[in-house]
């Protein structure tokens, strides 16, 4: 006797399932819930249900609006500089197709580096004193002092030094997957193009970029969401600081629950944290990716 | 989805394809005749263009490749001049002082046990789970095979910090919390459904005879997916399990809200090291090239499948 179909395909799907169910969705319902309550940060105090005040609390707070929109600008930051970055050496490699294959495995590192790690270097190469960033741009004269820009320690440009390794380790994966779009370009129509006399510019934008359109918007999709969730790279770089300026939703709802004591306010920001994520999702799922309609 | 199996049957159609034209543009002499033949796609053709663009090449190389190599040439200085200022890109001494400072340090040798452990049970787990999942969402493309693809996709756009707290708490309500058990199905809800995204798409180039044959030569259905599907895909298999397998490697975060001393992952033990013993900058240096140059290795060794991989999960997963 042989069950439907149907029957074994759930079957088959359903370990997977109810580990999502029980270690995602469960922890998620349990996020949600907390954030109404007024919640003791010793184990086993009380809880008192308050409604919706953890959320008036968080909208009335300066630092989850600043980190709001420091999340939003750190993102991006990061996106377009890897995508400019990563479509150039996209094209690079093609443009020198086969003999650079060697260059592109190796330009592919740092995605297998840690992102603690990579913070952790970038803090070094960019830290006051012994920094040798600063060191390096003193001695060619750009700068008059090595420490004349505080990378790390200047509110005004922290934002941009902290999402410089989160640029160096993942430009390569903006790379990849523009390179692998580009190998479909079919070389016909390059070749038309030229015949037509069409010059570097033109190409790039009449040609090369709306045809790469579907993969751009997939890795741009990703990749947001991914710098969106930053958290390791900037915990290490500057926890946060100076006076705020690098701290993003991750950390903000980090802080909030661990060092401020204040699970029940962390889980109303972290509620409207995935809200919003899971809005830029679906209306990047439903407009440009579509995954699932395969054939 | 259509860029996925396009970019996937990319990686080989596009070696030999490039193959001719950048051949012939190194036999001197003819290449201003051939100009318009030499040219293949997006080739360039041209020798001064092209030695333009290897000089390019070069600087982008050196640029992005310096910030690793320069962590590597600080783990060698001594530990005073490691912070020394100015500081100088090679080390004056070659030692191996930080690294016996670090790999000394009490927590430090078992922290790479865990790492590993938790890896590990990660991968195996995050494969048992998704292997047979993808399985039924591509072969069997039910209603349900479409939502789940879909859930598995939301799963990843959820912050881990939105989740850390509350799953710590459920870890620990079970009795499992600070063990390496804890912390790899806290991993396994990153890499499941990187895993099943990318099973599927492998899964998907599987054709659909090869177990109806198995099935009428009396295989059950689970016989033919174990017997004749799985090593198949044995090539995929494997590339998810480094997915998965860097995944749990690198994660910091759940390490850091799920462990204490008993099962602190490297990477804890990294981020403690600012605190703890003040700012060593050496055994930390030193720390993060053995915890990095495994894995790098490991993927130069392997860059064709993860490549491949890699492009995938970026549109699938």
């Amino acid at each position: 006797m042989r069950i439907s179909d149907r029957r074994f395909a759930l079957f088959l799907m359903t370990p997977a399932a109810l580990f999502l169910a029980v270690f995602v969705a469960f922890p998620l319902f349990r996020l949600v819930a907390d954030s109404f309550f007024k919640i003791s940060p010793i184990a086993g105090g009380p809880r008192d249900f308050v409604g919706l005040d953890n959320y008036f609390r968080a909208f009335a707070s300066e630092a989850f609006i600043g980190a709001g929109w420091r999340t939003l600008a750190y993102t991006v930051i990061v996106v377009t500089l890897e995508f400019a970055l990563g479509l150039g050496m996209a094209l690079l490699f093609t443009t020198l197709g086969r003999s650079s294959q060697i260059w592109r495995t190796v330009f592919m590192y740092p995605l297998m580096i840690a992102p603690i790690v990579a913070g952790l270097l970038w803090k070094f190469l960019m830290i006051d004193n012994f920094g040798l960033i600063g060191t390096l741009l003193h001695q060619a004269g750009i700068l008059s002092n090595p420490n004349q820009i505080g990378w790390l320690s200047d509110p005004n440009i922290v934002l941009y030094s902290v999402a410089i390794p989160d640029i160096w380790l993942t430009t390569s994966f903006m790379c990849l997957v523009l390179f692998a779009g580009l190998q479909n370009i079919p070389g016909d129509l390059i070749e038309a193009a030229r015949l037509d006399g069409a010059r570097a510019p033109a190409m790039l934008f009449r040609i090369i970029l709306p045809l790469l359109r579907p993969v751009i918007a997939v890795a741009l999709v990703v990749r947001g969401i991914d710098a969106a969730r930053a958290f390791d790279t900037i915990l290490i770089q500057t926890n946060g600081g100076p006076q705020s300026a690098s701290e993003t939703m991750s950390l903000l709802i980090y802080r909030t629950m661990i060092r401020f004591g204040d699970p029940g306010l962390a889980s109303a920001m972290g509620t409207l944290y995935l809200l919003a994520m899971l809005a830029v999702a679906f209306v990047a799922v439903s407009t440009i990716w579509r995954p699932g309609k395969d054939n | 989805m259509r860029v996925a199996e396009r970019i996937k049957n990319d990686g080989g159609k596009a070696a030999p394809a490039a193959a001719g034209p950048s051949a012939r543009s190194t036999t001197s002499g003819s290449g201003r005749k051939r100009r318009g033949v030499n040219r293949e796609g997006l080739e360039a053709g041209r020798r001064s263009t092209r030695t333009l663009l290897w000089i390019l090449l070069a600087a982008a190389m050196v640029l992005y490749g310096f910030p690793f190599l320069y962590l590597l040439f600080t783990s060698f200085k001594t530990p005073i001049d490691t912070i020394a200022v100015p500081p100088t890109i090679l080390p004056r001494e070659w030692t191996l002082e930080n690294y016996t400072n670090a790999l000394g340090r009490s927590g430090v040798v078992a922290s790479f046990i865990n790492s590993i452990q938790t890896a590990i049970i990660s991968t195996v787990l995050s494969l048992v789970l998704a292997v047979p999942a993808a399985y039924g969402i591509t072969r069997y493309k039910t209603l349900s095979g479409r939502i789940f693809i879909m859930a598995a996709l939301v799963t990843r756009m959820v912050p881990p910090v939105a989740i850390g707290i509350p799953l710590a708490s459920m870890m620990a309500a079970m009795g499992l919390s600070d063990t390496p058990i804890a912390l790899s199905i806290a991993h396994t809800t990153i890499s499941l459904p990187l895993s099943i995204w990318l099973m599927s798409s492998f899964f998907e180039a599987v054709p659909k005879d090869l177990e109806e044959a198995a099935t009428v030569d009396g295989c059950s259905r689970l016989g033919a997916l174990w017997r004749v599907v799985i090593p198949v895909v044995s090539g995929g298999i494997a590339v998810t399990a480094i997915f998965a397998f860097l995944a749990s490697w690198n994660e910091f975060l759940f390490a850091l809200l799920m462990t204490a001393i008993r099962s602190q992952t490297t990477p804890v033990v990294i981020a403690n090291f600012q605190t703890q013993f003040g700012l060593d900058w050496g055994s930390m240096t030193a720390l993060a090239a053995v915890y990095s140059i495994p894995v790098i290795i490991l993927t130069l060794l392997l860059q064709r499948k993860i490549v491949a991989g890699m492009t995938l999960g970026a549109v699938k997963g």
